[in-house]
């Protein structure tokens, strides 16, 4: 114990106008003051970063599950009979079960835009940009976007609810148990079927909205030409890269909506249950499915 | 798969559970199952019979010791040889294990259709058999939420047996089963024994110990302080 302490009057006593005394209160609340402010910045930089990594967290699993999935979908061992079965029973829901709605999708989308982009360009004299315009905006950037939407709304949150329920309920551990890994079993497989799906359900509703709009064109006499013709137009309009880019769209729609679907159902947490699940999987899988069209937008 | 085994075929050399993961207390629990060997382990809770079965399982990380299976530490495996190690247990669990999308008959034959290559009819065959030893009136093709509770618990001992299992970690559902179901279980405990499986039969009461004494080699009671063997008679 040092003199200077020995001088401290005791607690509840003593002159206030002890230089000493005033000096080390003063000292006390600047560094009670400067302690608070740091406390107060660590708790705010601590919420912060907790945010971000929360935020973060998602898209670093996902980047993860993407690379597992094309890691995995390359082995020969992934692919079981068991990991084919889940394949084709996704593919065939996928596929099969969107059809109808991509077409009608597709059909609405050539009454609603391309038949106007086709009139509206034949009106201002600029027919000879159809097809140029209709490759940008209806195949290039509609197309995934609704499509993917499509995919998403009818299977990816099936997958999200189906392997939440999966988590929270245990069947998960209990595959884990029988030496099954649920990756294996159940994202890769679904993710590479909502790949194809992506793909051709692009495709489909391509042609379909074209063909639509086409029709509606030539009904309405503002096109005249037959239809191998205008899809000439159209095909002719088409840049090398666009040949590689728009299935490229398409694939990369499908493959990531399946990932983001199944690692939300994945990662459910015992406090989930459809009510947080269902938001949760399609805000994210509307935010994966518009960053992968402006991320292609943005480059090419 | 059948396959002769010499040393244990499973052992707990003073395996510490972690207890966040688990709920297992974390202490050292030993022993040690030969092939053809039955333990019939008595705990009171069911959750912490599912917790032992997954650390026999090698899905409890250990703070100390070793648990091995058919020789080979958990531990010193990658996750494709425990995923591999675990295609050779046959299990029986109180945790729900019966997925929605696939029916019953895919559920049952599940984990032999991914880890082996035996031809699937042969696989159908096997279930089908085991299906009406169990007392079904055949492979069940119904989802499993359309079946009674009774049929289910008779599905998930087919799933236990199918594929001749190195070893068989059966939690007790038998609970208020029918008679034929238990008879027909014990039979079938007993066939895997002379296939030279070992059996863990984790019961929640010693009333079961009793009763099969004469079926088990060992018996054990999981409390706090670990498994602590249980006298014979």
């Amino acid at each position: 114990m040092s003199g200077g302490e020995s001088k401290l009057p005791a607690q509840g006593g003593g002159d206030e106008n002890d230089a000493i005394l005033s000096d080390s209160i003063q000292m006390h609340q600047k560094q009670s003051l400067l302690l608070r402010l740091f406390l107060w910045l660590v708790k705010k930089t601590g919420a912060l970063g907790r945010l971000v990594r929360h935020q973060v967290w998602f898209f670093l699993v996902m980047l993860g599950a993407c690379w597992g999935v094309l890691f995995e979908s390359i082995s020969q061992n992934a692919w079981r009979r068991t990991v084919r079965y889940e394949f084709g029973t996704t593919m065939n829901s996928v596929i099969g079960g969107g059809l109808i709605a991509t077409l009608f999708a597709g059909t609405l989308t050539g009454v609603a835009a391309v038949s106007q982009t086709i009139y509206w360009l034949g009106v201002a004299g600029m027919a000879k940009m159809t097809g140029s315009i209709l490759i940008n905006v209806v195949v290039r950037e509609i197309a995934p976007i609704l499509v993917g939407i499509l995919l998403l709304g009818r299977n990816g949150m099936l997958s999200v609810t189906e392997l939440g329920l999966l988590t929270t309920g245990g069947q998960i551990r209990s595959f884990q148990a029988q030496g099954i890994d649920p990756f294996l079993l159940l994202v890769m497989p679904r993710t590479l079927a909502f790949t194809v799906a992506g793909f051709t359900l692009g495709i489909v509703f391509s042609i379909a909205s074209l063909l639509t709009g086409y029709i509606i064109s030539r009904v309405s006499g503002v096109v005249t030409s037959p239809v191998w013709s205008f899809f000439n137009d159209v095909i002719s309009a088409m840049s090398t890269a666009d040949y590689i880019m728009i299935p490229l769209k398409f694939v990369t729609v499908g493959f990531v909506v399946g990932v983001g679907s199944c690692i939300t159902g994945l990662t459910a947490t015992s406090q989930d249950n459809l009510r947080t699940l269902l938001p949760r999987g399609f805000s994210r899988g509307m935010l994966i499915v518009m960053a992968v069209s402006v991320l292609f937008s943005l480059d090419f | 798969m059948y396959t002769r085994a010499t040393g244990p075929v499973l052992e707990l050399n003073k395996a510490v559970p972690s207890f966040d993961e688990s709920g297992l207390p974390p202490v050292p629990f030993s022993m040690k199952l030969m092939p053809g060997e039955c333990a019939i382990i008595e705990v009171r809770d069911n959750s912490r019979a599912t917790a032992f079965a997954d650390m026999c399982s090698g899905l409890v990380p250990l703070v100390d010791g070793a648990v091995k299976f058919m020789g080979l530490d958990w531990a010193d495996l990658r996750d494709r040889e425990k995923n591999a190690l675990r295609g050779r247990i046959g299990r029986m669990s109180h945790r729900s294990s019966w997925p929605d999308f696939l029916g019953t008959y895919m559920g049952i034959g599940l984990q032999q259709l991914h880890h082996t290559t035996r031809d699937m009819s042969e696989v159908v065959i096997e279930a089908t058999q085991l299906s009406s030893w169990f007392g079904l009136p055949g492979l069940p093709v119904l989802r499993p939420d359309m079946l009674s509770e009774t049929d289910l618990i008779r599905a998930s001992c087919v799933r236990a047996f199918l594929g001749n299992p190195q070893i068989l970690l059966l939690e007790n559902l038998l609970e208020a089963c029918p008679a034929d179901l238990e008879e027909a279980f014990v039979g079938a405990v007993v066939a895997a024994r002379n296939k030279e499986a070992g059996v863990i039969w984790l019961v929640r009461n010693n009333t079961v110990q009793r009763r099969y004494r004469q079926l088990a080699t060992s018996m054990w009671r999981l409390v706090d302080d670990g498994l602590v063997a249980v006298r014979a008679g």
